[in-house]
């Protein structure tokens, strides 16, 4: 391929879409007249741009249905994203549950089952500990409203018996009165 | 309706809005995608993909820009990057068709307008993906050489060569297979 080959396969496609200058245009054609190579190369371009326009194809039916689908398809993605639970946290929860229990039940490595043991004997002391407050908590809280209830039962019946003396010292400052 | 109406009613999660956004857009979507890759199912994929990118992005869209050249950007990094994460396998299967398009065609298929409109997709999802897209937008989807050259944000004499450039390689695959 010669230097004037390349020249004129830079403006091949400008030759063919009409592009050129009137000189320039009659430079390309007096060197396609003379270069084969240059020449089929030009045939076959030309050919393929008018083939090129019938790769256009219509979206495939399934595929449309998929796409119509799609706000469907993402909702229930996020709503699943909810309820995934990682492999990796499986996995780790699962080794830790599995060591655990080795540990605890077996003696094959004693300073780790006696670490096992202390740690769940400080739990069982935590439950404990924990389940007097929440005892506590109940209490204080079941005497927080029979406080509240009592006191207003407490008010109402003292409301009502005040207003029974004053009705019956009206009754007898009246009678008294009268 | 206008886009910006279709698009405002796409984020309420109208469903008639977005079948319309999907008449009006899938096709070409699904071109580009076919004509990059050569692949049918890959270019199911990949427009779903795209489609699926778009929902989630429908509020990121400003509409300074047209929507066309927005979804367009969309489909174009979403094809690069599907590329290069699948560049290895890809580069297999291709040169599988190579061996298997070098063999001697049979009449019918030499005849059947349906496997030369293939082999030349095969042929164009062996170029460079840049000059892919570019020859798919210009002699597939008849879009100009200004138009191409915004959405590239490239100069249009940089898109003219580019796409010369495409259409010769294309020559001289065909003339070195000898069809």
């Amino acid at each position: 391929m010669t230097r004037k080959c390349r020249e004129i396969e830079a403006l091949l496609s400008a030759y063919l879409e009409n592009e050129l200058s009137r000189e320039e245009a009659a430079i390309v054609a007096e060197h396609l007249g003379e270069c084969p190579i240059c020449l089929a190369k030009k045939e076959k371009m030309e050919e393929i741009i008018f083939r090129l326009p019938d790769l256009q194809e219509d979206v495939p039916f399934f595929l449309k249905n998929r796409l119509y689908n799609i706000p469907e398809i993402v909702e229930k993605k996020a709503a699943a994203r909810l309820l995934y639970f990682p492999k990796w946290l499986a996995a780790a929860v699962g080794t830790i549950i599995l060591f655990f229990n080795l540990f605890y039940f077996t003696n094959i490595f004693p300073p780790a089952n006696r670490e096992v043991h202390s740690f769940v004997s400080s739990v069982e002391k935590l439950v404990v500990k924990t389940g007097g407050w929440f005892e506590k908590i109940k209490e204080s809280k079941e005497l927080l409203f029979f406080t509240f209830f009592n006191k207003k039962s407490v008010e109402i019946k003292e409301t009502g018996k005040n207003q029974e003396a004053i009705n019956a010292n009206g009754f007898d400052k009246g009678g008294k009165n009268g | 309706m206008d886009i910006a109406d279709i698009l405002l009613k796409c984020r309420n999660g109208d469903r008639e809005a977005w079948n319309m956004l999907i008449n009006a857009y899938s096709k070409s979507v699904y071109n580009i995608a076919l004509n990059f890759f050569a692949e049918r199912d890959i270019a199911s994929d990949v427009t779903q993909e795209i489609f699926i990118k778009l929902y989630h992005n429908l509020e990121k869209y400003r509409e300074e820009k047209s929507f066309t050249s927005w979804i367009f950007a969309i489909s174009r990094n979403y094809c690069i990057d599907y590329w290069r994460k699948n560049k290895k396998y890809m580069a297999n299967s291709q040169e599988l068709d190579e061996n298997i398009s070098s063999g001697q065609p049979t009449p019918e298929e030499t005849l059947s307008r349906e496997s030369e409109i293939e082999v030349l997709r095969k042929r164009i999802s062996q170029l460079d993906p840049d000059l892919r897209l570019i020859l798919i937008l210009r002699d597939i989807h008849d879009l100009s050489y200004q138009e191409i050259a915004d959405r590239f944000s490239i100069p249009e004499g940089t898109v003219k060569s580019r796409i010369n450039r495409a259409r010769l390689k294309l020559a001289e695959a065909y003339m070195r297979e000898g069809s």
